[in-house]
């Protein structure tokens, strides 16, 4: 039965949209990020704690650079302040990747699910 | 023996239909309290999370939402009739409140598709130069993600507008650097449904570059029972 506003309560739901592929496909990558079922084996475990670990760090990575930027942009950091923050932020950045490649996680694998307050990066 | 909790309701005094439950097992009405919850027998200790199950559970608190609107329960709550019953009568006054908000109303559901612009992203061969060069790359990519997320927050602000008086309540999750840019849930009285839809429809010929998903109505999944959920888990109410 149809809503309208003589039958109020009545409520079948209706999905609409034009580009019902488009939301098929982004809506299954949402659901192919979500495990559909635990391991609890040593392997999984480690690399689980790895991607904790690791997007903890990226977070605060993330925060130091735009700290730096920010205070780059201020200009109350000489040019040899700006180069050595720079270059200490390119190796940090370098062996974060490393790091990732060794416990096999992608760029996108380092981050949390907050529920209603969005992702952590 | 214990209970499968699918949702909880006032006004509810009979069920005037046969929906099957979880795993197709008969669906009951328990009162607490002067409080309805729907509810099925069962002696298993966890419920495979299966479509079969899912949909079994969506569709039992879809049954009553023609009659009133229900507070479901989040897949899966197992418990005894005695932790039920406890539940209901601690949190009476919490649960209460909820349904007040919940009153008369449904949940529609809006998802929006953009072509995000292209993030800027530190090459490697800027990960290998001077670490002055570094610093300006980053610079053009944090600049470059501010303007992503001030274009999204518009496009969610814009949204918010051409529904507003429309809604009662709202939950939002904003992606900037994804393509499933915003993931809207709004509380919409049910009179107003037939208003809110056709809102939407002006509002997508206004902006042919965004690709809409709008559904609904459901049960408010959205805005059943959060800080109830937590408080439950964490025993602190």
């Amino acid at each position: 039965m149809a809503l309208s506003p003589e039958n109020p309560l009545s409520a079948e739901p209706e999905i609409e949209t034009s580009h019902a592929e488009e939301f098929v496909e982004q809506l299954r990558c949402v659901a192919d990020t979500l495990p559909s079922r635990i391991n609890i084996d040593a392997q999984s475990v480690e690399q689980g704690l790895a991607k904790l670990v690791l997007t903890l760090i990226e977070f605060i990575r993330r925060l130091l650079e735009k700290q730096a930027v920010r205070r780059m942009e201020g200009g109350d950091l000489s040019p040899e302040q700006i180069e050595e923050l720079g270059l200490a932020l390119m190796r940090l950045e370098a062996k974060l990747q490393e790091l990732k490649s060794q416990f096999g996680l992608e760029d996108e694998d380092l981050n949390l699910d907050l529920g209603p307050i969005g992702r952590l990066i | 023996m214990k209970l499968y909790a699918y949702c909880l309701a006032e006004d509810l005094d009979t069920l005037d239909h046969s929906q099957p439950g979880i795993a197709g097992a008969p669906v009951r009405l328990l009162k607490i309290d002067n409080l309805a919850v729907l509810i099925s027998d069962t002696t298993i200790d966890a419920v495979p999370v299966t479509k079969e199950n899912a949909l079994a559970h969506a569709a039992v608190v879809r049954s009553i939402l023609d009659q009133t609107t229900p507070l479901p329960f989040r897949f899966g709550t197992l418990v005894t009739e005695r932790q039920l019953g406890s539940y209901v009568s601690a949190r009476k006054p919490a649960l209460k409140k909820k349904l007040a908000h919940v009153r008369g109303c449904v949940e529609m559901s809006v998802k929006i598709i953009w072509d995000a612009p292209d993030g800027i992203r530190t090459t490697n061969a800027e990960l290998s130069g001077t670490g002055t060069d570094f610093l300006t790359a980053k610079r053009r990519e944090i600049l470059g993600d501010e303007q992503r997320a001030k274009q999204a927050t518009e496009i969610s602000d814009w949204l918010r507008e051409r529904v507003s008086g429309l809604t009662r309540d709202e939950q939002a999750i904003l992606r900037p650097s994804e393509r499933l840019l915003l993931s809207a849930a709004h509380l919409v009285e049910r009179a107003n449904i037939e208003r809110y839809r056709t809102q939407l429809v002006e509002a997508r010929q206004n902006r042919p570059e965004l690709h809409f998903l709008i559904s609904g109505p459901w049960p408010p999944y959205s805005f059943a029972n959060i800080e109830l959920e937590f408080s439950s888990q964490f025993g602190v109410s």
